[in-house]
C-alpha cells in the first residue's frame, strides 16, 4: 500500500530462470513486495508450450500466498489443438484472471491467424491480454494496433511498452487509437522520461505498473513510477486503479 | 514507507553520468547547468562525469569536450577516459601532472580491436596502479575471463564495473570473488533481492550507487536502493561514501579544477 492505493504489479513469471539470477521463491519475492508497498503481484508461467504445465505450476504458487498473487492464464499456437481446452480451464477452474502470450517463443506476429482463438475466446469472456511487446518482428506494437478494433471487448496491454523507443512510439500510437489498448511499464532500458512520455501522450488511465519481477526487482521498476514528474492522481492510475478496473477486482 | 514522492535521505554522489551527445542520440541536457536541474530534481549533489564521445569514437577528442562541463563549485567531477595508446597515455600524463585525475574510464575494448589482456592493457594499467587513479570498466563491453586474467595482475588497483545486468548475474559472484578490489556499480542491475544478497556477502563497501545517465533515468535505482535492508550507513556508503572512498585523495585535488 502506497498512500492508501492499494498497489498491483501487472507483469510478474512464476518459473526458475537461474542463468538470469530469475527464481521464483515467494519469500524472496514478497519481501521485495512489501519493502517497496506492492501489494499484488499478477504472475504467468511462459516456459511451457502445452500451456497445461505451466498453468498448474502458476496454480500452486498462487495457492500459497492467493492474496498476494494473481493468476494469468498462458497458451501457445504451437499446440493449436490446446489452446481454447487450455483457456477455458485456466479461467473457469483455476480462476486465472487473464491471458498472457509471448509472441517471440513462436514464428507468427502477434496479428496473424494462429493467435485469432485465443483473441475471440478473451473478446467472448471481456478479458484483459498482455502480450510482450518489443522489436522482435512477431511482438511489434503497431500489430496489436491492427488487432485491437477486430476485437474490442478484449483489452489488451502491450508488455514493456514496446521496449526501445521506436516501438514505444508504435506502442503509443496504438493507445492513441485504440481505446481498449494499454501499456505496461516494466523494461530493463530505464529512459529518461519515458513515463512522462506515455503519460502525456496515452494518458494515465492507459499505463499499468509491471515489474517483471523475479526477472527484476520489483522495487526499481515501482521508482520509475514514483520518480516520474506526473502528479499524484496520475500515479495512483498507474500503480493500481487501472489495473484493478482490468481485472475487475473487488478486493 | 513508501511515499507517492521521494527524495533521497543520505547524500548522493553519482558514479556514472555520460555527458554530450552520441553520433545517433543527442542527450537530453545540453549544458552544466541543464545537468545540475536534473541532479537537484532527483536529489543527486555531486556527479562523476565522462563524455560521450570517450566511449564511441576518441577518447582523445572526447576529454577536451568534457572541459566546457566542469567549474569550480565541484559537484561534477571528471572521468577521464583512455586507450593503451602514447596519445592517451599522454593525455593522462598531462592531466595527471595538473593533479586533474581522480578516475578513468576504459570502454568496449572489443569494440575497440584489443582485447583486456595484460600484453595490451599492462602497461596502462600498471601506471593507474602506480599514481593510484582507480579505473572504471563497463561490464557490456567486457569479457569476464579477460577481466580476470588482466586484473588479478594488478591486485591494488581500485576498480569499478559499470552496468552489470541480469544477463551478468553469473559473473557477478565469481568477479567480485576473485578480484577483491574490484566494487559494483549498480545502474543496471536488478536482479531481484540481489543487492541485500550481495551486501551480506560481500559488504556493501562494494557497492556504488550510478544511475548512467542519461542512459538512464537518475531516480529509479536510487529509490530502490532507499527500500532495501540496507542500515542507514550501508544505504549512505552505497549512495555515496564509497565513491569518496574509491576516489581518495586525489578526489579534493580533482574536483572543481579546471584546465589551466
Amino acid at each position: 500500500m502506497i498512500d492508501g492505493i492499494q498497489v498491483i504489479d501487472f507483469h510478474g513469471h512464476v518459473g526458475r530462470w537461474d542463468r538470469l539470477g530469475m527464481l521464483d521463491e515467494p519469500a524472496r519475492m514478497l519481501h521485495a513486495m512489501d519493502a517497496g508497498g506492492v501489494d499484488r503481484a499478477c504472475v504467468f508461467n511462459i516456459f511451457h508450450p502445452d500451456g497445461t504445465t505451466g498453468n498448474d505450476l502458476t496454480a500452486r504458487f498462487v495457492a500459497q500466498h492467493p492474496a498476494r498473487f494473481i493468476g494469468f492464464a498462458y497458451v501457445s499456437p504451437l499446440m493449436p489443438e490446446r489452446m481454447l481446452p487450455e483457456l477455458a480451464r485456466a479461467i473457469d477452474s483455476l480462476r486465472f484472471a487473464a491471458i498472457k502470450l509471448y509472441p517471440p517463443y513462436t514464428p507468427w506476429p502477434l496479428n496473424e491467424t494462429p493467435w485469432e482463438p485465443i483473441y475471440r475466446f478473451a473478446n467472448a469472456r471481456g478479458l484483459a491480454v498482455i502480450l510482450h511487446t518489443g522489436s522482435e518482428p512477431q511482438s511489434l506494437p503497431r500489430l496489436v494496433g491492427e488487432i485491437a478494433p477486430r476485437y474490442p471487448r478484449a483489452n489488451f496491454v502491450m508488455g514493456h511498452s514496446g521496449n526501445t523507443p521506436a516501438e514505444r512510439d508504435q506502442a503509443i500510437a496504438a493507445a492513441q487509437a485504440n481505446p481498449n489498448v494499454y501499456l505496461e511499464t516494466c523494461s530493463t532500458f530505464r529512459t529518461p522520461g519515458v513515463i512522462e512520455q506515455l503519460v502525456n501522450e496515452a494518458g494515465a488511465e492507459r499505463v499499468l505498473y509491471g515489474s517483471d519481477q523475479p526477472l527484476m526487482d520489483p522495487r526499481s521498476q515501482l521508482g520509475k513510477i514514483i520518480t516520474a514528474q506526473i502528479t499524484d492522481a496520475a500515479k495512483c492510475q498507474i500503480l493500481g486503479d487501472n489495473a484493478r478496473r482490468l481485472l475487475r477486482l473487488t478486493g | 514507507m513508501t511515499s507517492l514522492t521521494f527524495r533521497p535521505r543520505v547524500p548522493v554522489f553519482d558514479a556514472n553520468v555520460r555527458v554530450g551527445d552520441l553520433s545517433a542520440q543527442p542527450a537530453p541536457c545540453r549544458d552544466r547547468a541543464a545537468l545540475l536541474a536534473e541532479m537537484d530534481r532527483y536529489g543527486v549533489e555531486r556527479a562523476v562525469i565522462y563524455h560521450a564521445l570517450t566511449e564511441e569514437v576518441s577518447p582523445v577528442e572526447g576529454n577536451l569536450l568534457l572541459e566546457p562541463w566542469l567549474d569550480a563549485n565541484a559537484r561534477l567531477v571528471p572521468q577521464w577516459s583512455a586507450l593503451p595508446t602514447a596519445a592517451s597515455l599522454a593525455q593522462l600524463q598531462a592531466l595527471h601532472d595538473q593533479r586533474r585525475i581522480s578516475s578513468v574510464r576504459l570502454h568496449d575494448t572489443r569494440v575497440a580491436g584489443l582485447p583486456f589482456r595484460p600484453w595490451a592493457y599492462d602497461h596502462l594499467l600498471a601506471w593507474l596502479n602506480a599514481q593510484r587513479i582507480p579505473v572504471w570498466i563497463p561490464l557490456p563491453g567486457a569479457d569476464a575471463d579477460e577481466l580476470v586474467m588482466t586484473l588479478q595482475d594488478h591486485p591494488d588497483l581500485v576498480s569499478v564495473l559499470v552496468g552489470a545486468h541480469y544477463t551478468h548475474h553469473l559473473q557477478v559472484r565469481p568477479l567480485l570473488a576473485r578480484l577483491p578490489n574490484t566494487h559494483l556499480e549498480l545502474s543496471r542491475y536488478e536482479p531481484i533481492g540481489e543487492i541485500e544478497a550481495l551486501a551480506d556477502e560481500f559488504g556493501a563497501e562494494r557497492l556504488v550507487y550510478g544511475s548512467w545517465y542519461s542512459q538512464y533515468a537518475m531516480g529509479p535505482m536510487l529509490f530502490y536502493l532507499h527500500h532495501t535492508d540496507l542500515s542507514q550507513e550501508e544505504l549512505a556508503l552505497v549512495c555515496a561514501g564509497n565513491l569518496e572512498r574509491i576516489l581518495g585523495p586525489t578526489l579534493t585535488e580533482a574536483e572543481g579544477r579546471v584546465a589551466p
